[in-house]
This record gives C-alpha cells, sequence and structure tokens, in this order.
C-alpha cells in the first residue's frame, strides 16, 4: 500500500504539486476577493435610509439587487453555478469559452462573495449601537465611522467564519474539475486514467487536502490570537506613583 | 438694561424653545425650555424615565426633536442636514464608556482630531496628551480599552471629548456604571473641568455633585421641567411638591 503510494508521489509529484498550487491559488484568490465583496455589501447594506425621496429608491432597488445575488448564490450549488457560468459566457461569445482559470478564480469570487456579504452584516450588526454613538457625537460622518471603527472590528469578530471559509474554499473548489480546471481533485482523477491506482490514489489525495486545511487552520488562529493582545497593562514610565501601583495590581501577580 | 442684554446673548450657547419628543404614541418630553450659557454647569437630576436621557440625545441630535427649536448661538440646529458638523461643538460622554475597542487610549483621542478636524499627527498627539494629562490617564497612552477599569475608561472617555476642544460637553450619568470606588475618580475629574470653566451639561444621579458643583439644577419629571434654579433653590428650598419629594427622598 505504501509502495504503491510512494510510487503515485514519485510518478506523478509534478501534476499533484501543480493541483495544489492550483487548489491554494483559487481558494485563496476566492476568499480575499470574496471578503471584498462582502465588506461592500455590508457597508451598503447597513447605510441609513436616505432622506431624499429619490435616493430612497435608488437605494431600495440596489439593496434588491444585493439580497437577490445573495441569495442565488447561497440557493444553489457551486457545481452548478461553475457549469451556467462558465457555458453561459460561452454561449455569448460565439461559442468561445473563457479561460479556465480565470473562470475558476471568478466563479469562487462571487460565491465567497454571496456567504460573505451575510458574515460582514453579521460582524457589522454585532458591533455595540455605542460604537457608532461614540464616533458621531466626535463629528464622524457614516462612513468614516464604517472605515475607522466598525470594519476594523467586524472584521475581528468574523474572522472564525472568514478561516472556515477559507477551508471551504480549500475543498469545494473540487468541484471545479467539471469545467476542466486542474485543481487537485482534477489531476487525481487524471492520474487514476493512467495507473488505475483509484484507492491509493484519492487517499494520497484526501491526506494533502487534510495536511493543507489543517495547517491553514492552525496558522489562522494563531493570527486570532495575536490580534487580541494582552489583557493586561504596564504603565510607561513611572509618571506617578499611583498609576504604578495600578500596574502592580493589574498585573495580577504576574511578572512579565 | 439693554447692554445686559447684550451681554446675555453672546454668553449663550444653547436654547431650547418648545422642544418635545415621542416615540409612537409615547411622549417622553413635552414642552421642554431652558438655556444654557457659556460656563454653566447644568444638572438635569429626576428619576428614571422621566425623559432626562433623551432631553441630553436630543441636544446631540441623537434623537430627531418631533417638535420645537434647539439654537445653538442662536441658530436653529433641530432641523439641520449636517448633524455632524454641529456634533463636533458638543462633545458627549457615555454612561457605558463606548470607548473605541480596536484603538489605543491615545488614538481614541486623536481619531476625531485628525480625521475629523484633518489636524497632523503632532499637532494631534500633542493636544490629546493635553488632555489626557488632565484627567491622569497620560501613563496610558499604549493600552487598549479592555485593559483598563470602568473609571479609567471613563476618563479616558473625558478626554476624548475634550481633545475635540467642543464648546459644550454633554454628561449622560458618566458614573451609573461605576462602581463605588471608581466614581469618586471621575466625579473629581469633572468638578475640575467645572472649575476650570467648560460649559457641562450633566444628567446625573450623584446629588451631592449637582448641589457641589453645578450652578444650575432641573429637575424633570414625566418628561417635564417641574422646577429649575440653583442648587440651593432645589435642594433647600424646593417650590413644588413633586421636587420637594424627590429631594427629601435622595437626601
Amino acid at each position: 500500500m505504501f509502495e504503491t503510494i510512494g510510487n503515485i508521489i514519485k510518478e506523478y509529484y509534478k501534476w499533484i504539486l501543480e493541483g495544489v498550487g492550483y487548489t491554494m491559488l483559487v481558494a485563496l484568490v476566492g476568499t480575499i476577493v470574496g471578503l471584498g465583496i462582502g465588506i461592500l455589501i455590508g457597508i451598503f447594506r447597513t447605510i441609513p435610509t436616505p432622506r431624499n425621496k429619490f435616493l430612497k429608491v435608488l437605494k431600495k432597488i440596489a439593496d434588491f439587487i444585493l439580497s437577490a445575488y445573495v441569495e442565488v448564490f447561497r440557493c444553489t450549488p457551486m457545481m452548478v453555478q461553475a457549469m451556467v457560468i462558465f457555458w453561459g459566457f460561452a454561449l455569448v461569445n460565439n461559442g468561445q469559452t473563457l479561460d479556465v482559470t480565470l473562470s475558476a478564480l471568478v466563479i469562487v469570487s462571487i460565491n465567497t462573495g454571496a456567504y460573505m456579504a451575510e458574515i460582514v452584516r453579521g460582524g457589522i450588526i454585532s458591533i455595540d449601537q455605542g460604537q457608532f454613538e461614540a464616533a458621531h457625537a466626535i463629528g464622524m460622518s457614516h462612513s468614516k465611522t464604517m472605515f475607522y471603527i466598525v470594519i476594523p472590528q467586524a472584521l475581528r469578530n468574523i474572522l472564525p467564519s472568514v478561516s472556515n471559509e477559507f477551508v471551504i474554499n480549500i475543498k469545494d473548489t473540487s468541484v471545479l474539475n467539471v469545467i476542466g480546471f486542474a485543481e487537485l481533485f482534477f489531476q487525481a482523477k487524471t492520474i487514476v486514467k493512467i495507473n488505475y491506482e483509484t484507492f491509493a490514489t484519492y487517499l494520497l489525495v484526501a491526506a494533502i487536502y487534510f495536511v493543507l486545511t489543517y495547517s491553514i487552520t492552525l496558522v489562522l488562529r494563531l493570527i486570532e490570537k495575536k490580534m487580541d493582545g494582552k489583557k493586561n497593562y504596564k504603565v510607561l514610565g513611572s509618571q506617578n506613583m499611583d498609576a504604578d501601583s495600578y500596574a502592580l495590581e493589574m498585573r495580577g501577580g504576574k511578572n512579565d | 438694561m439693554i447692554d445686559e442684554q447684550v451681554t446675555q446673548n453672546e454668553q449663550e450657547i444653547i436654547r431650547i424653545e418648545h422642544l418635545s419628543k415621542s416615540f409612537g404614541d409615547h411622549e417622553v418630553l413635552k414642552d421642554i425650555h431652558f438655556t444654557v450659557n457659556k460656563g454653566d454647569v447644568t444638572c438635569i437630576i429626576g428619576s428614571s424615565g422621566s425623559g432626562k436621557s433623551t432631553l441630553l440625545r436630543c441636544i446631540n441630535l441623537f434623537e430627531t426633536p418631533s417638535g420645537g427649536q434647539i439654537f445653538f448661538h442662536g441658530e436653529d440646529v433641530s432641523k439641520t442636514k449636517n448633524p455632524d458638523t454641529y456634533r463636533r461643538n458638543v462633545g458627549m460622554v457615555f454612561q457605558s464608556f463606548n470607548l473605541f475597542n480596536n484603538l489605543n487610549v491615545l488614538s481614541n483621542c486623536t481619531l476625531g482630531l485628525r480625521k475629523v478636524l484633518n489636524l497632523k499627527k503632532a499637532e494631534a498627539n500633542e493636544i490629546a496628551m493635553h488632555y489626557l494629562k488632565v484627567v491622569g490617564m497620560d501613563a496610558y497612552v499604549k493600552a487598549r480599552p479592555k485593559q483598563l477599569s470602568g473609571g479609567q475608561k471613563q476618563r479616558v472617555a473625558i478626554a476624548r471629548a475634550l481633545s475635540m476642544r467642543p464648546e459644550v460637553i454633554l454628561f449622560d450619568e458618566p458614573t451609573s456604571a461605576l462602581d463605588p470606588e471608581m466614581v469618586g475618580e471621575v466625579l473629581n475629574v469633572m468638578q475640575e473641568l467645572a472649575s476650570s470653566g467648560l460649559t457641562m451639561i450633566v444628567v446625573t444621579h450623584e446629588m451631592s455633585f449637582a448641589k457641589d458643583v453645578a450652578n444650575h439644577v432641573v429637575f424633570m419629571d414625566k418628561g417635564v421641567i417641574v422646577e429649575e434654579g440653583t442648587p440651593e433653590q432645589i435642594f433647600d428650598n424646593p417650590a413644588e411638591e413633586r421636587t420637594k419629594e424627590f429631594v427629601g427622598l435622595n437626601k
């Protein structure tokens, strides 16, 4: 068994690495672009309803289009979306299909964007109303409040969900084999067609997927921890006794 | 006599006339009148649900008044299209501090200076440091809000409001979320600010603060101003029965 797997690696490592590369590229770009889409939609959806009647109608229409986008992409499988977009493009483009890698990037990005829009909206809603009020109280506009106060905090809060999306994307890129995208699963399928070692090949691929997703999970957890910082604070210098004794108290016996 | 009238008008910062506010059918404020002059420390007292916090939030336009006017230096701001510009001149300190959780102490104070007033970093830092010294929090510039105690948070929040150098600062029950030991440190800072001539409107349950520091006390009940005057008038010689009752209970 291990010999067979060893042989597969020896023989096809270039294909496998290529597959890993494509899988990671699409998962990473798709997650980042998707997050970008999600943030834009999240901000737009939380803009307070304008008083101007014309703007109000405009916002209503835009809101409708955005929720249609979110619901359509959340309520259909990505494999089907891939087919519809890939062949739909070919249809309007005189039978000429879009480059497969580019198609893959576009499909994963807009699919992820639909999920991210909901995640970001949840992140924004979770921010205490007091943060908005404090920002408005010093004269900040809605967009400045969002940019400097709300979005940074919302991003921190949604990081676990974003990590989750990233991990899902690494695995879900495998459905893009239907448009012939040379990601890891597609490569495995090709290898099996040559060597007929179905079980060994897919076992190897499963192990690679696991290592990819699990190591990414660990890295993202580390980032989360880093972002949270320390719970206590050491007073700078020694301007006054009071502050120093307070610092001691706050360190809670733990010397650092 | 005429001269006096003129100087009085120049001194006036906020004048409220016929202010009312309803949430649905519920009338929270009814026909409120009062004036705040430069250097005034106005304390608004009254039991919970009397509308005092709503009044404060109307002054800041966090709540849109249902009727009446709010004049800021003689100009009606109650229907302004640009509340952000008006709010630069009217600071606010909240019961729950509301420090920006993603920023450290210094950045909490400089954000408005840099992004609203467009000051240079060095200048903004200098102003913020000055006010952090005033509230005794200058040793904590790099601390995050979650690393501070409640009293420290509130002092930073006061420094943040002061940094914008507004003409008046509104305090919405600034000590209600603090434990008794920390109430003192915040009240001391507020007392110092009052004696330095800062114009303040304070909604509070701290009767001793209202008595000792305010020069104008407004007693509210069920959405109306029952009685207003100097602390001596309100606390020692209340004219209205309801005031007597409230002040008596809080002795």
